[in-house]
């Protein structure tokens, strides 16, 4: 029965790094980026989340309204500002700004913030369970699961959906081709990521309120989402779900096997999905969605 | 002749480093069908991409409907009703034949008048094998459909204009001849055509007039009808007698 837990808790788990890695899916499949800097996004949005919460005693649920848009901005502005110069066949480029940002923006907050760790509060909720049979489910935990399972459906119901999926799906098969059928690609690449980027506004919430985070943390978020990516195979948005999912049941897996084997697990499953099948697990469902 | 529906004058052009494009003049007018030929490496893709606003225009002026549109964006100059059937077809792979054409008819500016105006059901009346392939990947239909999709695909965005790069590259001479057979019914709705086209024959059969391009220069220009096989000859492999 231990076992079941561990694999219950994996998935509320793997909730979380869903999130992280379903926009970093669309920012793949669409664009062909990878976004260095997808991590440090999330512990910015957390760090002015604490702050907005510090400051106007807002709750954990309004601080998220507020930064989903925040995240929006952001990576609208992201994507007009910086990748939309630098996206193209070469994958070099995008990968060193996004480098360059990462590493700026990590500097950014410790001279803001300072390297202390802080965490947001979310009030009773936090230690709230529910008892499933004989294993007890967090309610927070419980609720980061749902929220990464609807903005996964919601994804790619937009993707296969809506007109603006199906113009997003054109441009990640042809830029050119879609461009002369009238899409404004780099319009659309300015939407997927501040999609991606919104989507990390939640997700910072829930990472602030489960843990405690440091302007230093943005890498092992990074190292996580692209796991996940990797393991579901890259550019799919259920297999960046998935991909989360199987991280996060062999990260509590390994924890509970030896506490100091968690994130390791992790890491070797990621090496053998990737030695063994590099193109992922879900990689039938191709291209973007 | 009207006023053309594109002008292009003193064109200069290329990709990177390479001018590809050297002060070219180009015209027609609305309706017409104008063959554009030349050999490999002559500038006639490069021409179209330009005019379609793939590559910029370094120097000269390129007007449509009497607009200056250098350096205008593709995606804005389809709106305006200029549509490029790329070379080698250029379809969203993994898409079916259907969200290939919706793509391009959730952009489009729709004509003032409905009996110009194309839809996908217009579309499966003129190349009726799409409508059965409808739900079937971009990417598994034959070349000769693939191409039906590409000119389907840039009808859609309700061309004034539309430039073909290369319709009958890698086709069999059966499925190039029913895709030239179809041109009339396109340019009855008063769409031009600009046909780049390797097959001199059958660019000088389908065309009002035609221009020919040497190392990215106009060599000849003139009706098709009145231009004989020696002058063609002459300015296509640059040899003067």
């Amino acid at each position: 029965m231990n076992w079941v837990d561990a694999f219950i808790q994996g998935l509320l788990l793997g909730g979380l790094y869903a999130q992280y890695a379903i926009g970093m899916a669309l920012m793949f499949g669409v664009m062909r980026i990878v976004n260095i800097a997808h991590g440090d996004l999330v512990i910015l949005l957390g760090l002015i989340g604490i702050a907005i919460a510090v400051l106007t005693g807002a709750g954990s649920g309004l601080v998220a309204l507020l930064l989903m848009p925040l995240g929006a901005v952001i990576g609208w502005l992201l994507q007009r500002g910086i990748l939309n110069r630098v996206v193209g066949p070469d994958p070099l480029p995008s990968l060193i700004a996004t480098f360059g940002l990462s590493i700026a923006l990590q500097n950014l907050m410790l001279q803001i913030w300072s390297a202390d760790p802080r965490s947001l509060s979310a009030g009773p909720i936090a230690t709230m369970s529910i008892p499933v049979g004989p294993i007890y489910v967090g309610v927070l935990p419980a609720i980061i699961f749902a929220s990464a399972l609807v903005l996964t459906a919601g994804l790619h119901g937009l993707l296969r959906h809506t007109s603006f999926g199906r113009a997003l799906r054109a441009t990640a098969a042809d830029r050119d081709a879609a461009a002369l059928s009238g899409v404004d690609t780099k319009g659309a690449y300015a939407v997927a990521t501040a999609i991606a980027v919104a989507i990390l506004g939640l997700a910072a919430v829930f990472q602030a309120t489960r843990t405690t985070i440091a302007p230093a943390d943005g890498g092992s978020q990074l190292l996580f989402a692209f796991e996940s990516v990797i393991i579901g195979g890259m550019g799919s948005i259920w297999g960046a779900f998935f991909g989360a999912m199987v991280l996060g049941v062999a990260q509590v897996v390994g924890s509970r096997m030896d506490p100091g084997w968690g994130i390791l697990l992790g890491h070797i499953v990621f090496l053998v999905v990737l030695a063994t099948r590099p193109q992922g697990l879900a990689a039938s469902a191709r291209g973007a969605a | 002749m009207s006023r053309p529906i594109l002008d292009v004058r003193g064109a200069s052009g290329g990709y990177g480093d390479f001018q590809a494009l050297f002060s070219v003049d180009f015209e027609i007018a609305p309706g017409e069908v104008v063959a554009l030929i030349g050999a490999n490496g002559a500038g006639k893709s490069t021409l179209l991409n330009t005019v379609a606003g793939l590559l910029p225009v370094r120097e000269g002026t390129i007007s449509f409907d009497g607009e200056d549109i250098s350096n205008v964006p593709p995606h804005k100059l389809v709106r305006k009703g200029l549509a490029l059937v790329p070379e080698g077809r250029r379809l969203f792979a993994g898409m079916s034949v259907e969200d290939n054409l919706l793509v391009a008819c959730d952009h489009a500016s729709m004509p003032a008048a409905p009996e110009a105006r194309w839809t996908v059901e217009r579309l499966f009346v003129l190349f009726p094998v799409l409508a059965e392939k409808r739900r079937t990947p971009a990417d598994r239909l034959s070349g000769g459909q693939q191409q039906l999709v590409a000119i389907g695909r840039a009808l859609m965005t309700q061309p004034r204009l539309l430039l073909c790069d290369e319709l009958s590259l890698g086709l069999a001479p059966k499925v190039i001849r029913e895709i030239y057979d179809r041109l009339p019914e396109i340019r009855s709705t008063g769409t031009a055509i600009v046909l780049v086209e390797q097959d001199i024959a059958l660019a000088a059969a389908s065309a009002d007039r035609i221009y020919c391009l040497l190392e990215g220069r106009i060599t000849l220009a003139g009706k098709a009808s009145e231009i004989s096989r020696e002058q063609i000859a002459a300015a296509y492999f640059g040899v003067n007698k």
